[in-house]
């Protein structure tokens, strides 16, 4: 009997079969049709291919890339040369390396030297560009496309410069880009549900989420960059081996909207959307053309060398889809979540299998006692300063709450601790060692976690898949991190959340999945940020609840920053009261009930009389 | 010593007329927060008036691309952009792409879509001497321009009521608004700003080479866009600096590059930015994206 899986295993078939059903539908017409249609429709899966490589990275990272073109460039130049026949490289390229020229590689082999090219390439284009920010990407992966369009174009002896190559052999068959197109798709799904692809769509959700978890934002862009290159790549191999003529505009700014087109109206965070965006768009643009030719026919507009009518009519879509439609018609789900396929449900989900002692459960009891400590940290913002000298240590298997007013620093220490800001001064060490300068993800695989004050859910992601990502954040395979996400979630009687998104939750929910996401990680240091803000009374008494049991069965040491003083002097052996930035006090809730300091700043004469009652 | 001096108008004159770029890219940027593809077009636009105008006196031709600029950025807004207002930024960047397309192939129907070529004022293509330097007269106009520019922007911001409320929106959108700023207004006004910019880089960009095509504002946008990031987002002077930066680095990169290596000028100008950002992720003068929101 196998573990709980992330999403039922009909769902996951189904969202595989379609796709796959509808490429093969494409290639059964064009292998039905005319010589002209067949040609049109390899075209069409070509640019499905480099549609569904797009969605690799686009898709599952939130970050547009309009500079994926000039991989499927790339890999067609490749796939061009390595198999001109010797007559015309003499001809039109007369600079290329004899080993490339004298190549003659077949059909597949060129395809896949395509493939291998284009992804070193994205990898060491990707090596700087995947630095940058969130924004900046977008605009250098566009400087990119231009830099490979100016050196294809002006480097004559290699590539024939503006005049581009012809007479390359035409060998590709519907069959072959029928199932290259097929290989496309279950890549990209294999790599949308594997640890990789779902850490990435962790960073895509929620990037700071994403990094309390330990996700490493460039390293999981790096991988899918480098594999959105290769499928590009492939997409323009298999085209150029269709059409037998390349030249540098051939994968250019038009093509980089027509894919941009195809993904966004398709849905782009669905690989199915990848697919059917493709499809759709290529027989609205053929229709497009065919109007642009009948009016040919009747001699009243003589067709230019663009076709611009199709274009403004592409833009039009993408631009209506952007405004009204911006999930597109898949609306970012896969065939398996589609309302309409799914079968009627009655009942309601069956519960998640119990977790049995796997691998994967976290274990009850840990040892491994350490502290967490900060000492005589200060920080300041343009002047103001939030924190003086502030020591906090917080020991493994100990519940610390931390108390004081609105803007006494609380958030900030916090932030500090788990790297998401750095001291002016100061030091925090994690188990005697200093963590100064390390980053959040570093700090999380290291046994910190924490929740923020904003419940931070991954909102298209189920509850099950949110707590997942946080072990796959630790590395964890699949198949630990389901155990691991079914165990946290039953531990927590979170259950009930596993099927459903996270977007779609109360936010009392919400809140309570995040505090099962960072437990996920199987953290020995718990931060948590006031996380019973904004909860009603009842969720409020399961929050305690699951803290004690967190306690109990987890072992980590917890900062508790939180308002509500009941639950702070329940759980809290001992607490510390900042306040404008300083530690006021330490000591027992008793204690801390009974100094005036205290009282005076924070909690109100009508504390004791509140509390009492 | 004549000839560095020479060369270093050239690429200050560059670099201005790559300010120019930037600053009507960060204005719509630093109000609204969306990069706009479609900046590209605008510029494109208001070269085409010239070519449509071309025969008409030559100051009523620059007015009236001047206008286009400013009233196709303006009805860009209206339609397109103001539906995704809130979107994200990488949502409002397809959608600029879009009108981007759409603008670009319009011309290519109603025109064609190979350069046409406009005839200039003449006075515009001689050179003065100046202590030995022959300095283009165009190049006076590119660096007079920009001086006007910046010094009427900085007296618009800072000196007006309008620029205070445009100011107040960059800083915090939602809280101007609250305070009684009207978005629409102040948005519509960026617009309009940023299409006569776009339209005064067209105009140069016409006088500079002689013709129109309608893909001539692909390298403009990015030359902006890359100003803009190297320079950093939402900062207004950044963007002048990371233009006349890359004006400069592109203007050098012609006269001192090897002559096998002039013809990959534009690949080497735009990698040397990416590289910038590999150490300074935010840009030269830092930005407000990335911010972590904590």
């Amino acid at each position: 009997m196998s573990s709980a899986r992330l999403r039922p295993r009909s769902s996951a078939l189904v969202s595989l079969l379609i796709p796959l059903a509808l490429i093969a539908l494409v290639a059964l017409v064009g292998a039905t049709g005319t010589p002209s249609l067949e040609g049109t429709v390899i075209q069409i899966l070509c640019n499905l291919i480099i549609v569904v490589g797009l969605q690799v990275f686009v898709g599952n990272s939130g970050v547009y890339s309009f500079g994926q073109l000039g991989f499927a460039t790339a890999g067609a130049y490749v796939a061009a040369l390595l198999t001109l026949p010797a007559a015309f490289v003499l001809l039109q390229t007369p600079g290329l390396p004899d080993f490339v020229a004298d190549a003659n590689a077949g059909p597949l082999v060129s395809t896949l030297i395509a493939a291998a090219f284009s992804a070193l390439l994205a990898a060491v284009i990707g090596l700087p560009l995947m630095r940058t920010s969130t924004l900046a990407i977008p605009i250098s992966t566009f400087a990119f496309l231009i830099v490979a369009y100016n050196v294809v174009a002006n480097w004559d002896r290699i590539t024939g410069g503006n005049a581009g190559l012809v007479s390359i052999p035409t060998t590709t068959g519907v069959g072959a880009a029928g199932l290259w197109a097929g290989v496309a798709v279950v890549l990209a799904l294999a790599f949308k549900w594997s640890p990789s692809g779902y850490r990435l769509q962790a960073t895509r959700e929620d990037e700071v989420a994403a990094r309390s978890i330990g996700i490493g934002l460039m390293r999981e862009r790096m991988i899918a960059f480098t594999i959105s290159g290769a499928l590009c790549g492939v997409g323009g191999a298999l085209a150029v081996h269709q059409s037998g003529v390349l030249n540098p505009t051939t994968f250019y700014f038009g093509a980089t909207v027509t894919t941009m087109t195809m993904l966004v109206v398709g849905g782009a965070r669905s690989v199915l959307g990848a697919v059917a965006g493709a499809i759709a768009i290529a027989v609205v643009n053929e229709l497009l053309r065919g109007i642009e030719n009948g009016a040919d026919l009747f001699g009243v507009i003589s067709i230019g060398e663009a076709p611009g009518l199709a274009a403004i009519g592409l833009g039009l879509i993408l631009l209506a889809t952007m405004i009204a439609m911006p999930n597109g018609l898949s609306g970012g789900r896969e065939a398996g979540e589609l309302p309409w396929l799914r079968r009627p449900r009655s009942s309601p989900p069956p519960p998640l299998p119990a977790a049995e002692e796997t691998d994967g459960a976290v274990p009850t009891a840990r040892p491994a006692p350490g502290t967490l400590r900060a000492e005589g940290v200060s920080l300041a913002f343009a002047g103001l300063r939030v924190l003086r000298d502030v020591d906090l240590t917080l020991a493994s298997g100990e519940v610390l709450g931390l108390i004081g007013p609105n803007g006494a620093g609380k958030t900030t220490l916090v932030n500090v601790l788990s790297g998401f800001q750095r001291p002016d001064a100061g030091t925090v060490s994690l188990d005697g060692a200093s963590v100064a300068g390390s980053s959040p993800a570093r700090l999380a695989r290291r046994g910190l976690g924490r929740t923020f004050q904003a419940a931070l859910p991954f909102p298209h992601l189920s509850g099950l898949e949110n707590v997942a990502v946080g072990a796959m954040g630790m590395g964890a395979s699949r198949r630990r991190a389901v155990a691991t996400a079914t165990d946290v979630l039953t531990r927590l009687d979170l259950t009930e959340l596993a099927r459903m998104p996270a977007g779609a939750m109360p936010p009392g929910s919400q809140r309570l999945l995040g505090v099962a996401r960072a437990l996920a990680i199987q953290p020995r240091y718990l931060l948590l940020d006031e996380p019973a803000a904004g909860l009603s009374d009842a969720e409020g008494e399961q929050l305690t609840a699951i803290l004690r049991n967190v306690l109990a069965d987890f072992g980590c040491g917890i900062l508790l920053i939180e308002h509500d003083m009941n639950i702070v002097m329940k759980l809290c052996p001992r607490v510390q009261v900042l306040d404008d930035g300083r530690t006021l006090r330490v000591g027992t809730p008793q204690e801390i009930q009974a100094d005036p300091a205290v009282i005076e700043s924070y909690l109100g004469s009508n504390f004791l009389a509140a509390v009492d009652a | 010593m004549t000839e560095l001096g020479q060369n270093l108008i050239d690429a200050l004159a560059l670099g201005s007329l790559y300010a120019l770029i930037a600053l009507g890219i960060t204005l719509v940027y630093t109000v609204m927060g969306m990069m706009n593809f479609a900046h590209g077009e605008f510029i494109m636009l208001a070269a085409y008036a010239l070519y449509v105008l071309a025969g008409l006196p030559f100051g009523f031709a620059v007015a009236a691309a001047l206008l286009t600029g400013s009233v196709v950025a303006v009805l860009a807004e209206r339609v397109a952009f103001r539906p995704v207002r809130n979107a994200d930024l990488s949502a409002q960047l397809v959608t600029s792409l879009a009108v981007a397309a759409i603008l670009q192939n319009i011309v290519t129907v109603a025109v064609n879509a190979r350069a046409q070529s406009v005839e200039t004022p003449t006075a515009l293509s001689e050179t003065t001497s100046i202590g030995g330097l022959m300095v283009p007269n165009l190049e006076f106009v590119t660096l007079g321009l920009t001086a006007i520019v910046l010094a009427g922007l900085g007296w618009l911001l800072y000196r007006t009521r309008t620029g205070l409320t445009m100011r107040a929106a960059a800083e915090n959108f939602d809280m101007a608004r609250l305070l009684g700023v009207r978005a629409d207004r102040v948005i519509a006004i960026s617009f309009a700003i940023s299409g006569a910019l776009a339209a005064a880089v067209g105009v140069l960009i016409v006088m500079q080479t002689g013709q129109v095509s309608p893909t001539m504002g692909l390298t403009p946008v990015l030359v902006g866009f890359v100003a803009v990031v190297i320079g950093g987002f939402g900062r207004i002077f950044g963007a002048v600096i990371g233009g006349l930066l890359l004006g400069a680095l592109s203007s050098l990169l012609g006269v001192y590059l090897p002559d096998g290596l002039v013809p990959f000028r534009d690949a080497i100008v735009f990698t040397v930015p990416v590289l910038i950002l590999i150490f300074r992720p935010h840009g030269l003068l830092g930005g407000e994206v990335g911010r972590a929101r904590v």
